[in-house]
């Protein structure tokens, strides 16, 4: 095969560098001439200006399409997911561990509890109304204030003795905590299909033992008059119902895996992929 | 005692006698073959198949993927260290990298090993055999068990097995030209007649063939040691280069590898001056790469080639070394051999004198009739003397062949001489059992001429017949009249004059030309019973009556000439190297065009004008016939001159070592970089790449030495065909042109195809950078990027190779081998910064589409990243006040890497029509395949989307169909723009 590569000095190069960057004898520049890096420089800023003009264009155009209220889709929200507080993670989902005697050890969950809990003062749900009716909230008309729809109180005392109200320390001395569980919001979710969800937690893995719970409100159910959800731009005031559970017999210095999920017709809790649809797992010593 | 090439004659005598005693025992004879080794040429010393294998494991953008799993395994280790949660996605995807590695160099390896194992298949087609004489019995051996003492019989047709001292031979004649080049075959005999073992008689070489005789001869050498062998291995000495293409993929690969490195450095800078973690950055980095790398184009680019060169072998190009495909197509001089390639390769009769006229045959291929005029009784006469003065005969059981294929018995002339006889008379045999033979005296050197005495088929006419034929002036010499239109007329001076006219116009035609002649035998001199006696010669070869004269030459392919101009106007040199007469290369360089019609040389000039030689300005001459003596005194400096200032050049006499000298001054480089900017003479082909055809050993080395080199498949040796880049399974000069054309065609598909896989690159770069600097979910994952350029992109890239030329592929110079890369700044621009763009910001759109209509409106999107990637966060919430968990958040991550997945390929599809072509409007050009490529396309996207969108491994999800459409503006937007460029580009040719 030939010598197809010539061989250079290092000098060389350097000199047919300088020269590809000016070249003296035709006043090129990088090959060009200056003015036609003018225009080229000049195309390709006009080139981007009308791609970004036809990019804000697309954007403009699927703002104007979609719903202010309501998203077109929910695809991925078939079923709510459940979430629980305190909410201490470690490397395999919620865990939380406490020294009863040490109140340092728990002195963090419960500020994160009464943290929690301040979005449900009466006064931070003051523009809510009260609601008694145990069904549906079914709102077609924007009756509240500045074309929005009604929400539902709810407020902290209606978890009772998990409240933070009788118990600031929501019974982490006593080795009974509370824990609160909550549900995740979803656009015109309907659960439960007429009978209210409630929230079951039992020990996994260990069913020999049965575990003993308060759940606050009675039954751990979520009332119905909280659903439909309507949105954000809808219900700007909607907070979220809570379930309260108080562990009372739980045993010291053992590792618990307690699993607890909301019950009720399109709550789904077995999606394997998915720990938090319908369900919230948490290890407790 | 075997290899004592002196031994005289006497010395023979005596072991010929012993020849039982020479016999070689088996047992013996296994002794030795252990000691020597088979008799075969070592092939040349091939890369252990382990070695090439690796190569292909780190050559490339391998090395760049390596990396990348590297660092994914680092992180994942790092990430096992520290206790995250779901660390096995880095380990899958450094698997993954690994795999896409191992997969595409296993698959380019076995396309390679499949090219050449055609070759290995080709030249083990036909196992030699040899008849040995061992222990006292005579055996057929595959040739390669002889050893080195052995007994060897050999007959005309064989090739001789070994290098073999004769110890008997019965007109032998041998042709050498495998090892000379000289194609005239060489008498050999049991006598010591030169001290150089090339020049005696007594040795018959190694891969020659014996022409017709016998012979038995003692194998004094076999394998590598024979002449052969030394000549070959000679060649291994000559160093193999890269091939153009593989400098334009390596010259591609360092362009795309730099553009990922330096994306890659600089935005893990950037992230790590943003606080990203460190370890993040490096997976950032990762994305960067494999989006970078076009991991499925160099498969890609093997395939397209082992296409092109499947498509080749059809045309009878068989190509050795995938990547010579398209080295054909850049090569800008072609240094041809003239026997067998320019020509038929036999001998065949062009013209004919008889009645003072010269009448011209038909020399093509497939003749089956001649057309000159047939009337005149003198022919009848020339056609009888041509029919019974020859010894040539058709080998039996051919009768259902085309006349020009039959195999004959003879040498050359008496062939053409036998076929231009059936062709025109008919059945010869018939014609001379009819007339039947008395005496004959064959042709020897001495007297130059061959007599034969015949009864004639005439019933009525007792006579004999007296024919003779020979070299003219002998023939003339011996003739006192001369055959006018079937009169005998004495032959006078003016008849003497108008013979040696038409003597000198065949002869200087590069034509062999022979005389005949014939004689009545007067019936009562010559009774019937008459007894001929060829040694006293008792009958008259004197005064005989002179008929006519027949010119043969070895005339040239009927698709030479044709081919010739095509070479031309495609902007390459054909130069013609043959170790023939330079008249006869002359004569041929003219017929087929290697020297046009109205070029001239020095020598025609000087006649033309009536001056001597010498003052003739040679550089008016634009071609030039240059012998192999005034070679041998040359500088290079003076080959260069010629080489420089001849447009049309032929080589006549040249030795093989000239041949490798030739080929050395086509590719000598003009020294200096400047000086190649400013031409200052036409000597733009210098620095060229040359192919170089050749079919003996002898051309081995050039073949080496060439930038491609071609054997012939039919007469070449295997010496040849090894050295050689590619085998012309017809041995036909037009073969070449076709591979030039196909060579050409798919150095244009390969940018195209390239075009069309750097495109999509900016499109899946893009998501990371944003990702990076705006936070936003992912918008594509890098295992999502690897089914783009493994999946969707790899069968549209291959049907670019079908893609036919546009226009003018054969009238435009042969690529410049430095200007004319395979991909350029601006190729490699107006992919990346302009229809690259516009992918991007139709995959963008397609992205903020999914997430919009799904609950997260783009400015929710911005900054996001951290939180949406946090585990712990199950309660994340959207625009509309939705709360999401981390599963559903990565589900809807996945609908957003399917749709940027769907909205690149639409696009791709867009890129694909206008890649097709780079000037023509897709409505001037069609390809069925680009259709396939993008059904295949869309099909592996949909099977993708909705086939395996429940494996949550490979991160698709089923896409609602409308998003499909999304892209779609945008891909029309890619191809009207194209069209517009296109537009231009054929408006405004040439301009930059």
């Amino acid at each position: 095969m030939a010598t197809l590569k010539e061989k250079k000095t290092c000098s060389e190069r350097m000199e047919d560098f300088r020269r590809f960057v000016w070249n003296p004898e035709t006043k090129l520049f990088m090959g060009r001439t200056l003015i036609n890096w003018v225009w080229i420089s000049l195309y390709y800023l006009a080139f981007y200006v009308v791609m970004s003009g036809i990019f804000a264009l697309s954007i403009y155009c699927l703002m104007r399409t979609v719903n202010p209220y309501e998203p077109d889709y929910q695809d991925h929200l078939k079923s709510p997911g459940v979430t629980l507080r305190p909410d201490v993670y470690g490397s395999r989902g919620l865990q939380i561990y406490y020294n009863i005697s040490d109140n340092k050890t728990w002195d963090g969950l419960v500020t994160t509890l009464q943290t929690f809990l301040t979005a449900y003062t009466p006064a931070a749900q003051h523009l809510n109304i009260n609601c008694t009716n145990d069904t549906y909230f079914f709102q077609d008309t924007f009756d509240g204030p500045n074309k929005t729809k009604l929400s539902c109180k709810f407020t902290s005392d209606m978890l009772q003795n998990c409240s933070g109200i009788t118990d600031p320390t929501f019974g982490f001395p006593e080795g009974k905590p509370c824990f609160i569980i909550k549900m995740n919001r979803i656009i015109n979710f309907l659960p439960g299909n007429g009978t209210a969800p409630r929230v079951n937690c039992t020990y996994v893995g260990d069913e020999s033992s049965l575990l003993e719970v308060d759940y606050y409100p009675v039954n751990g159910t979520f009332n119905l008059h909280y659903f439909p959800y309507y949105g954000k731009k809808a219900q700007p005031s909607y907070s979220n119902p809570l379930v309260a559970v108080k562990f009372l017999n739980i045993t010291r210095n053992v590792e618990h895996r307690i699993l607890c999920k909301v019950i009720g017709a399109g709550i789904i809790s077995d999606n394997v992929y998915d720990p938090y649809e319908g369900r919230t797992l948490l290890k407790n010593t | 005692k075997h290899s004592d090439v002196k031994a005289t004659r006497s010395e023979y005598r005596q072991e010929c006698q012993e020849t039982h005693k020479l016999q070689t025992s088996c047992a013996k004879a296994a002794q030795v073959l252990a000691r020597d080794g088979p008799n075969a040429l070592t092939p040349p010393k091939a890369t252990p198949e382990i070695v090439k294998f690796l190569k292909q494991m780190i050559g490339g953008f391998s090395i760049l993927l390596w990396i990348g799993a590297v660092f994914s395994w680092i992180s994942f280790g790092i990430q096992l260290a520290q206790g995250a949660e779901s660390p096995f996605d880095n380990l899958y995807l450094g698997v993954v990298l690994a795999l896409v590695v191992i997969l595409t160099g296993i698959f380019a390896y076995y396309q390679e090993a499949k090219s050449t194992n055609i070759m290995a298949s080709f030249s083990k087609m036909i196992p030699q055999q040899a008849l040995v004489i061992r222990d006292g019995e005579k055996k057929e051996l595959p040739a390669d068990q002889l050893v080195v003492g052995d007994i060897v019989e050999i007959k005309g047709g064989d090739r001789i097995p070994a290098d073999i001292r004769l110890i008997f031979a019965q007109g032998c004649k041998v042709d050498n030209s495998s090892l000379t080049g000289e194609s005239e075959p060489q008498s050999r005999s049991c006598d010591f007649t030169h001290e150089n073992p090339l020049e005696t008689k007594n040795i018959a070489f190694y891969s020659t063939t014996c022409v017709e005789g016998t012979a038995t001869g003692i194998v004094i050498n076999t394998g590598d040691r024979t002449i052969i062998g030394r000549i070959a291995s000679l060649t291994s000495g000559v160093g193999n280069e890269k091939t153009p293409i593989a400098i334009e993929i390596e010259h591609f690969v360092y362009l795309v590898a730099g553009v990922a490195i330096s994306i890659g450095v600089l935005f893990f800078i950037i992230s790590v001056s943003m606080r990203y973690k460190i370890l993040d950055s490096i997976i950032f980095l990762i994305g960067i790469i494999v989006a970078n790398v076009p991991e499925g184009l160099l498969a890609t680019v093997t395939v397209s080639l082992s296409l092109t060169a499947k498509r080749m072998a059809k045309k009878n190009c068989l190509v050795k070394n995938l990547e010579a495909v398209e080295t054909l197509g850049s090569t800008s001089v072609i240094c041809s051999d003239k026997t067998g390639t320019l020509t038929q390769n036999r001998m065949t009769v062009a013209h004919l004198w008889f009645d003072n006229q010269i009448y011209s045959a038909d020399t093509s291929e497939d003749q089956t009739t001649q057309p000159f005029d047939q009337s005149s009784p003198s022919w009848t006469a020339l056609s009888k003397i041509v029919t019974l003065c020859n010894r040539a005969e058709f080998r039996p059981g051919q009768e259902n062949l085309p006349i020009m294929k039959r195999v004959v018995v003879g040498d050359a002339s008496e062939t053409a001489l036998l076929k231009f006889a059936e062709v025109i008379l008919g059945d010869v045999m018939n014609i001379r059992a009819q007339n039947k033979k008395v005496a004959e005296i064959p042709f020897n050197s001495t007297n130059k001429f061959q007599l034969s005495i015949h009864k004639t088929d005439d019933p009525n006419d007792e006579r004999f017949l007296l024919v003779m034929k020979g070299a003219p002036e002998r023939i003339l010499e011996r003739c006192s009249t001369i055959m006018i239109n079937g009169k005998e007329e004495p032959l006078d001076s003016e008849k003497a004059e108008a013979f040696q006219t038409a003597y000198m116009e065949l002869g200087g035609m590069g034509e062999r030309v022979l005389g005949f002649c014939h004689l009545y035998l007067p019936e009562n001199e010559f009774p019937d019973t008459y007894s001929f006696d060829t040694d006293s010669m008792n009958f008259p070869t004197s005064n005989l009556c002179f008929v006519g004269l027949l010119s043969m030459i070895d005339p040239p392919r009927s698709t030479v000439p044709d081919a010739v101009s095509k070479c031309r106007s495609a902007g390459i040199k054909v130069i013609m190297v043959t170790g023939d007469h330079p008249i006869t290369a002359k004569a041929i360089a003219k017929s087929v065009g290697i020297i046009s019609a109205t070029s001239e040389t020095v020598e025609d000039i000087a006649k033309r004008l009536n001056i001597p030689v010498e003052q003739v300005n040679w550089r008016e001459a634009t071609a030039a016939v240059v012998n192999g003596m005034e070679l041998k005194d040359m500088s290079s400096q003076q080959l260069d001159e010629i080489l420089c200032n001849h447009s049309e050049i032929v080589f006549a006499r040249t030795s093989p070592q000239q041949k490798l000298i030739i080929v050395e001054g086509c590719q000598r480089q003009v020294r200096g970089h400047h000086l190649l900017t400013k031409p200052t003479s036409f000597c733009v082909f210098q620095g060229a790449v040359v192919a170089v055809t050749g079919d003996g050993v002898n051309d081995s080395p050039a073949l080496k030495k060439a930038d491609i080199g071609i054997a012939m498949g039919i007469a070449g040796s295997d010496a040849a065909k090894n050295a050689a880049d590619m085998v012309l399974l017809d041995d036909n000069f037009a073969s070449i042109v076709t591979g030039v054309e196909e060579g050409r065609l798919i150095f244009d598909n390969l940018k195209k195809t390239i075009a069309y896989t750097l495109t999509k690159n900016i499109a899946e770069l893009c998501p990371f950078l944003i990702y990076i600097i705006a936070s936003i979910p992912l918008p594509i994952g890098t295992i999502t990027i690897l089914f783009i350029d493994l999946g969707t992109d790899i069968i549209p890239s291959v049907a670019l190779a079908y893609e036919k030329a546009e226009s003018d592929i054969m009238n435009r110079r042969p690529r410049n081998k430095r200007k004319d890369r395979l991909v350029n700044e601006q190729l490699a621009i107006y992919s990346y910064l302009q229809i690259g763009i516009m992918q991007s910001v139709g995959a963008f759109v397609t992205y903020f589409t999914v997430y919009a209509e799904q609950g997260f409106l783009p400015s929710t999107l911005l900054g996001v990243r951290v939180n949406w990637e946090n585990n712990a966060i199950n309660d994340f919430e959207d625009s509309y006040g939705q709360e999401w968990t981390k599963y559903q958040r990565t589900y809807l991550q996945w609908t957003g890497y399917t749709a940027f997945f769907v909205s690149i390929t639409i696009q791709q599809v867009a890129d694909l029509i206008i890649r097709k072509t780079r000037r023509n409007s897709i409505f001037q050009q069609g390809n069925k395949v680009i259709w396939v490529g993008i059904f295949s396309q869309i099909g592996i996207a949909l099977i993708l989307t909705y086939g395996l969108g429940h494996v949550t491994a490979l991160n698709f999800t089923p896409l609602r169909f409308q998003y499909w459409f999304v892209a779609v503006p945008f891909a029309i937007l890619i191809w009207v723009y194209d069209e517009v460029r296109k537009l231009f580009i054929r408006r405004y040719p040439g301009s930059k």
